[in-house]
């Protein structure tokens, strides 16, 4: 049919449009930029700016640490996160819309709010070291700030919600029947958990993680604010190769680089779903 | 049962681990000493009145709800439309269509700015509202898509039949029925829009500079020179603005059925 093909073109085109323009096309002009080995200049195609990346023991510390970063926040959330989605889904409490708005509460504010909340908590003269000295622990500030600790601190609590959400939306769909069926065949609630619940909402913890993971690879700025300078992340090497180096062409690799790992890791995540599905 | 109470304390702990850096930052901004601390020893307004005084800010809050307001309307537009088509046709390429919409959303924002940089510099659009509305549209659309495509899943047909039988024509069926039922997603995509764009950070950081600074910006180069209880004052005004909003949307929507991640 011609009218609805048109009207599905018609539907599709502006966003379509939008996304070519402004999304697919500046990342072709980066990768057709990481390949290039004069910028500016005639182009002439090079691998030097990846080979350069992997030669080099500083850039590849660097991602030990991003990756290793992101795992750390990953099951910190996992852990961290697993008990209140359970709480949230089997919870009739009166209150249960405000747990809601809690949960989503970082998302809720500015990220300013946030990594300056952080500071006050986290600073020299902030809760924790005050509270500390006033119950006469320490006597010098304790160095909370700036260090891979306070990074960690401030993604696992802006990363929370999506792996909470994550994990609520599929314990929800399980069948309660299940548990009291195990629990009825004799399983204790710990077997019960461990043999029924948890391998049943394995998925929801899947797609956060693949979701927590991800945005931490590629997070730059509340790991900027929080560890200024001292935790030199991916994102950080990318912004000081644009901004401060001007090496374009070295930074783009950089740049995609982080991409194809952010790629391979949802790719991953969707092959081992359609396995699942597929069973 | 006590298990079940152990859990409702970890429940109660995790949400003020939550709410931990919100409740601080108050408190810090009426504090009459210059460095930004927990707690304040004493009551003062002064940095509010030092916030008010610094014109930047309030020329930075302006674009920033300037450019919020414009990239809304545009992905509000356009995401409906593509989520209409995603939801109701069934084409070649509609899965991959579908993740390629919602890509903005895992994606590193500093390559994305980067690469909107490389590409709106040389048109000289850097530092110019439309390039941070241009690239604010594509970080929204995503939220739109989501939500509006959520509520568009849930409309009934047979409703839209049923008007159409009665001699509606395409329109009207829309502005009557399709329109009222799906508004909810509307309006929750578009405050997801709203707050993407409005507190927006890593894309703006390549995108603005002087002559053009969104709020979130200038309050970062603020803390380049000077941290004091200023940023804290600032802080707590966004955080009024939140809640606002927030209550506005709770009290006329109900959170918790439309804002699904």
């Amino acid at each position: 049919m011609l009218p609805r093909r048109l009207g599905l073109f018609g539907l599709l085109a502006p966003a379509g449009l939008l996304l070519a323009v402004l999304f697919v096309y500046p990342l072709a002009n980066m990768a057709a930029l990481s390949v290039r080995s004069k910028f500016p200049g005639p182009f002439t195609y090079t691998g030097e700016h990846y080979a350069k990346f992997v030669a080099e023991p500083y850039f590849l510390r660097v991602a030990e640490t991003t990756f290793a970063l992101a795992l750390v926040v990953t099951l910190l959330t996992i852990v961290l996160g697993y008990p209140v989605a359970y709480y949230f889904v089997r919870s009739r409490s009166r209150y249960k819309h405000w747990i809601f708005l809690g949960v989503i509460s970082p998302l809720l504010v500015s990220i300013v709010v946030r990594t300056i909340g952080w500071t006050i908590v986290l600073g020299n003269e902030g809760l924790v070291n005050n509270l500390l000295r006033g119950l006469h622990l320490t006597h010098d500030p304790l160095p909370l700030m700036n260090n891979f600790a306070s990074v960690t601190v401030g993604m696992v609590h802006v990363l929370l919600p999506f792996m909470i959400l994550s994990i609520a939306s599929v314990l929800g769909k399980i069948d309660p029947a299940l548990e009291e069926s195990a629990a009825i065949l004799g399983a204790n609630p710990v077997k019960t958990f461990w043999r029924v619940t948890l391998p049943l909402s394995m998925q929801g913890i899947a797609a956060g993680s693949v979701l927590v993971f991800c945005l931490t690879i590629g997070a730059y700025i509340t790991p900027w604010w929080l560890g200024r300078g001292k935790v030199l992340l991916f994102s950080t090497t990318i912004y000081d190769q644009i901004l401060v180096i001007i090496d374009w062409p070295f930074g783009s690799a950089a740049a995609m680089l982080l991409v194809a790992a952010t790629l391979l890791i949802v790719a991953v995540y969707f092959a081992l779903i359609r396995r699942v599905d597929a069973r | 049962m006590r298990a079940d109470r152990i859990l409702g304390w970890y429940v109660a702990a995790l949400l003020f681990f939550l709410a931990l850096p919100i409740l601080v930052v108050i408190p810090a901004a009426f504090a009459p000493e210059s460095t930004l601390g927990f707690p304040p020893h004493g009551f003062s307004l002064k940095w509010f009145q030092n916030v008010v005084r610094q014109p930047q800010f309030l020329r930075a809050f302006y674009v920033s709800v300037f450019v919020a307001i414009v990239s809304t309307a545009l992905s509000l537009a356009t995401g409906t439309l593509a989520a209409f088509a995603l939801v109701r046709y069934r084409f070649p390429g509609r899965q991959l269509l579908e993740l390629a919409f919602v890509a903005p959303l895992v994606f590193p924002a500093i390559v994305y700015g980067i690469a909107m940089l490389m590409v709106l510099n040389p048109l000289r659009l850097t530092r110019t509202v439309l390039g941070l509305v241009l690239a604010h549209v594509v970080l929204a659309l995503p939220y739109v898509l989501r939500t509006v495509g959520a509520t568009l899943h849930g409309v009934n047909r047979q409703l839209e039949e049923s008007a159409a039988i009665l001699g509606a024509n395409r329109w009207r069926t829309f502005r009557h029925v399709t329109f009222p039922l799906i508004r909810p997603g509307l309006i929750a995509g578009a405050t997801f829009s709203l707050i993407i764009s409005f507190d927006e950070f890593t894309v703006a950081l390549f995108l603005t500079g002087p002559g053009l600074m969104t709020l979130p910006l200038e309050i970062y180069n603020y803390t380049e020179f000077t941290i004091d209880p200023t940023i804290a004052a600032i802080s707590t005004v966004l955080i009024v603005i939140s809640v606002t909003v927030i209550m506005a949307i709770e009290r006329f929507l109900g959170f918790e059925k439309h804002f699904k991640i």
